[in-house]
C-alpha cells in the first residue's frame, strides 16, 4: 500500500505545493534530488530538504521491515515493560491508606488529576508531593526534583518550608545506617527548596507555551521526576467562547503531557475543579471541563467531604480497583487520619480534631 | 495521479520519460488517456512501444474483479473469530472479533475500555496462544495490571512470562507516529512481530481518538484527511493480514443530552461493530462497582440496542477453581 503524501509530518503549505505538482505518494519523492524536488514542486531549498529527509525516515522505517516500528516509536513486548515498570518508583504522598490505594503512591510515567472542592486540599496534596518526590532513595523516596506550574496564585512559599521541615523531621528519625546519615544531609530544607522550579502562568496561553517549551526543560535537568500544574482548570475556565477550541486544546494538552512522563519518566499531577452538572432535574457535582477531559488522566483522585471527614476516592485508575479512603491536613502536611509518628507535642492536638470529628459523626 | 518514472514498466527509459514529460506528460492517466498515435508522432517514438507500455501500465493499475464464489471460499478459509474472554462481550459480538474487521469500543472516562482491551489481549495470548500488537496512545498500559489477569488464567510463572512476550507494545502519542506505526506494520513490522510466538491476530488501539480528536474542527483543515487515512491503513492491516482491529474511542453528548461516540459521523462507518460501555448506574456519586453494561449500537449480524452487563473483574477472576460458573461475589486479588 502505498503511503500518501497528505499523511506525512510536513507543514500543510509544504504537502499543498507537492500535491499540486502531481506527487501523490511519498514513494514517488523518494529517488528525487533536492534541487530537482524544489525545482518541480516550487519549494525553497530549505523546505525540499526537510520533506526528503522526512520522506526518507519514514519510508525507512517501513522498508526495513518494520525494524521495531517506524520512526522514533519502537515497540517493547510485554515482558520488556514488566521489568521497566518494576525500575520504576511512585512518590508517596505520607498518607499510607492513600499510596496503599494508588498501589505505592504517584506512579512516576502516568498523569493523575486531583479533583475536589474549594477548601478539601488539593494545593496541600500537590505542595506535599512537590516535597515528597525529593525524599532521598535510600529512605524509599525518588530522589528528584519538581516543576510546579502554578497558575492560581496558591502557591505560599510559607506553607512549603512547614511542610519541608516535617519531612526532614520524619526522615531523621527514620536513620539507620550511614548511607541514610549522608542522605540526610543533602536533604534539608534549604535543599528541598532549591529542587523546585517555580512557574507562573496568569492564562491558558502561558501555561500551553509552557507545557511545549517543557520537554526542552527536561532534556537540560534530568532529575526533574514531577510535574505539578495547580491548576489545569482556572485559565480554562476563563472566558472561554468557544467551548469546542477548548476541549481541543485540552487534548493536545493531555497528549503531550502523556509524552512527556513516558518520555522523560516523570510523574505529572494535575489538579481541577468542580462543577455542577445538571441531570434530569437533579444536581451532581462532577470534575469540571468537560466529559473528554475525563479520559486524558490515567488516574483521578477526587477529594471530598463526608460529613467533616475529608476522603479521598480512586475512581479512575487503569490497575486498582477504586477505593475511598480518609485523610487529613495537618500543618505538617497531608497526612493519614490518626497517624502515631506525630512528636509527642503535636499529639493533643491530633487527638482533638479526631474526638471533634467522631462526635460529629455520631450527631449526623 | 501516480507520476511516470523510469523503471515502471520495460521500455520506459529516462529519455523516454524526457521526451514525454515534454510533451507535457507527466503521470500515468495523462499517457493512458492520450491518443498514442499523435503521442508517437510528437516524441518521435515507435508506436509498438508506446502501446506495449500502456498495456502494461493498464494492467499494472487496474483492480480486477474477483467472483463472489470465491470471495465467499476465502473469507470462509481466512477468517477466524475471537473470544474475547468474557461470555456476556461474546453474545453481543456473535461470538466475538472477527478478523479482517474492525470493532469499536467506546464509553466516558472510567467505563472500562482499556480494561476491555487488557483483557481480550491477555486472553488470545494465553489461551489461544496467538500474538497481539497493543498501541497505547494514553498511558494506561501497565504490564502490571497484563500480569494481574495472566496470575487468574494460569500459577505457572513460566506460562505467564510466555504470554507476556506475545503481546508487542507500541507507546505513541500523536497521530504521525500512529501513521509511522501502522504504515510499518503493513510492509513488514506484522511478519515481524510473529517471528517467535504465534502469528500476529489482533492489533488493538486504544484510543484511536485521543490522537485524532485535538485535530477536528476549528480552522484546521487535516484532522478529518489523517482520520481516514487511519481508518485506510488499519482496514487494509486488518484484511491482508487476517488479524482483528479493536479500537477505542470516547464519548461526546448529543444535542439533546444524549451519550455518543466521539469522532463524528465520518468516523462511524469506518468500524463494523460499535459498542458503548457505560458505568451501571447506583446510587452513590463515587461508587466502586465494577458492573458495566455494554450496548451494540452498531452491527452487521445482530439487531442493535441489546445491551448486556458484565463484570469487569471477569479478567481477574481465577478461573481454575470455578467450573465455568461466573461468580461475581468472589473477592480477589485485583
Amino acid at each position: 500500500m502505498q503511503r500518501s503524501v497528505s499523511s506525512s509530518s510536513l507543514s500543510p503549505s509544504v504537502k499543498m505545493k507537492l500535491v499540486n505538482a502531481g506527487f501523490q505518494f511519498t514513494a514517488d519523492l523518494l529517488h528525487l534530488k533536492p534541487l530537482q524536488l524544489s525545482k518541480e514542486a516550487s519549494l525553497t531549498q530549505q523546505e525540499a530538504l526537510e520533506v526528503l529527509q522526512a520522506v526518507r525516515r519514514e519510508g525507512g522505517g517501513g522498508d526495513e521491515a518494520g525494524g521495531g516500528g517506524g520512526g522514533e516509536s519502537s515497540s517493547l513486548t510485554a515482558l520488556e515493560l514488566l521489568q521497566k515498570e518494576e525500575e520504576m518508583k511512585s512518590i508517596v504522598t505520607f498518607s499510607s491508606q492513600l499510596d496503599a490505594a494508588l498501589g505505592g503512591g504517584f506512579p512516576v510515567g502516568k498523569t493523575t488529576e486531583i479533583c475536589g472542592a474549594p477548601g478539601v486540599g488539593k494545593t496541600q496534596l500537590c505542595l506535599q508531593l512537590a516535597v515528597d518526590v525529593q525524599v532521598p532513595q535510600c529512605f524509599g523516596g525518588v530522589g528528584g526534583q519538581v516543576v510546579y506550574i502554578d497558575t492560581e496564585g496558591s502557591f505560599l512559599l510559607q506553607r512549603v518550608v512547614d511542610i519541608a521541615a516535617a519531612a526532614v523531621r520524619h526522615c531523621s528519625l527514620l536513620v539507620e545506617d550511614d548511607e541514610q546519615r549522608v542522605a540526610m544531609e543533602t536533604f534539608t530544607v534549604e535543599t528541598i527548596l532549591s529542587n523546585m522550579f517555580l512557574v507562573r502562568c496568569h492564562d491558558y496561553v502561558e501555561l500551553l507555551a509552557e507545557v511545549h517549551l517543557l520537554p526542552d526543560f527536561l532534556s537540560e535537568h534530568p532529575r526533574v521526576r514531577l510535574l505539578v500544574i495547580d491548576s489545569v482548570a482556572f485559565p480554562f475556565r476563563q472566558h472561554f467562547d468557544d467551548l469546542s477550541q477548548r476541549t481541543r486544546l485540552l487534548n493536545g494538552l493531555a497528549q503531550q503531557l502523556i509524552s512527556m512522563a513516558t518520555g522523560h519518566g516523570i510523574a505529572v499531577a494535575m489538579t481541577n475543579q468542580m462543577t455542577t452538572r445538571l441531570s434530569g432535574g437533579q444536581s451532581q457535582l462532577v470534575p469540571a471541563l468537560g466529559e473528554s477531559w475525563g479520559h486524558a488522566p490515567t488516574i483521578r483522585l477526587l477529594l471530598h467531604w463526608a460529613g467533616s471527614r475529608r476522603m479521598a476516592a480512586v475512581f479512575k485508575s487503569p490497575d486498582h480497583k477504586g477505593a475511598t479512603v480518609q485523610y487529613q491536613i495537618t500543618s505538617e502536611g497531608f497526612r493519614d487520619v490518626g497517624q502515631s509518628e506525630q512528636p509527642p507535642s503535636k499529639r493533643p492536638r491530633t487527638q482533638t480534631v479526631a474526638s471533634v470529628a467522631s462526635q460529629r459523626d455520631t450527631s449526623c | 495521479m501516480v507520476v511516470l518514472r523510469e523503471g515502471m514498466c520495460p521500455g520506459l527509459d529516462e529519455d523516454l520519460v524526457r521526451d514525454l514529460r515534454a510533451a507535457d506528460i507527466k503521470t500515468v492517466e495523462d499517457l493512458v488517456s492520450s491518443d498514442i498515435e499523435e503521442l508517437a508522432q510528437r516524441c518521435s517514438v515507435s508506436y509498438k512501444a508506446l502501446f506495449a507500455i500502456r498495456r502494461v501500465l493498464l494492467a499494472q493499475n487496474t483492480a480486477f474483479p474477483v467472483s463472489g464464489a470465491d470471495l465467499y471460499e476465502e473469507l470462509l478459509s481466512s477468517t477466524a473469530i475471537l473470544s474475547t474472554g468474557n461470555p456476556s462481550l461474546d453474545k453481543l459480538l456473535d461470538p466475538g472479533l472477527y478478523t479482517g474487521e474492525i470493532t469499536e469500543l467506546s464509553g466516558g472516562p472510567g467505563s472500562g475500555k482499556s480494561q476491555v482491551c487488557f483483557g481480550v489481549a491477555v486472553h488470545i495470548s494465553y489461551q489461544l496462544k496467538q500474538s497481539v500488537i497493543f498501541i497505547d496512545t494514553t498511558g494506561g498500559l501497565t504490564a502490571s495490571r497484563l500480569l494481574q489477569m495472566l496470575q487468574a488464567e494460569t500459577s505457572n510463572a513460566e506460562e505467564q512470562m510466555e504470554a507476556l512476550q506475545r503481546i508487542h507494545i507500541f507507546r505513541l502519542f500523536n497521530i504521525f507516529s500512529l501513521l509511522d506505526c501502522l504504515y510499518s506494520l503493513r510492509s513488514g513490522g506484522l511478519q515481524q512481530a510473529s517471528v517467535g510466538g504465534g502469528s500476529v491476530k489482533a492489533v488493538i488501539v486504544d484510543s484511536v481518538s485521543a490522537v485524532i480528536a485535538p485535530l477536528l474542527g476549528g480552522k484546521q483543515n487535516e484532522g478529518m484527511s489523517l482520520m481516514i487515512q487511519v481508518a485506510g491503513v488499519l482496514k487494509t492491516v486488518a484484511k491482508d493480514f487476517n488479524v482483528a482491529a479493536l479500537v477505542t474511542n470516547h464519548v461526546t453528548r448529543s444535542g439533546s443530552g444524549e451519550v455518543q461516540p466521539g469522532l463524528g459521523v465520518s468516523w462511524s462507518h469506518i468500524p463494523r461493530t460499535r459498542i458503548l460501555l457505560e458505568r451501571v448506574e447506583r446510587a452513590a456519586p463515587v461508587s466502586h462497582s465494577s458492573m458495566r453494561s455494554a450496548t451494540l449500537i452498531k452491527s452487521s449480524r445482530q439487531p442493535c440496542h441489546i445491551k448486556e452487563e458484565f463484570d469487569l473483574q471477569w479478567w481477574s477472576c481465577s478461573k481454575e477453581a470455578s467450573s465455568g460458573k461466573r461468580k461475581l461475589d468472589e473477592t480477589d486479588s485485583g
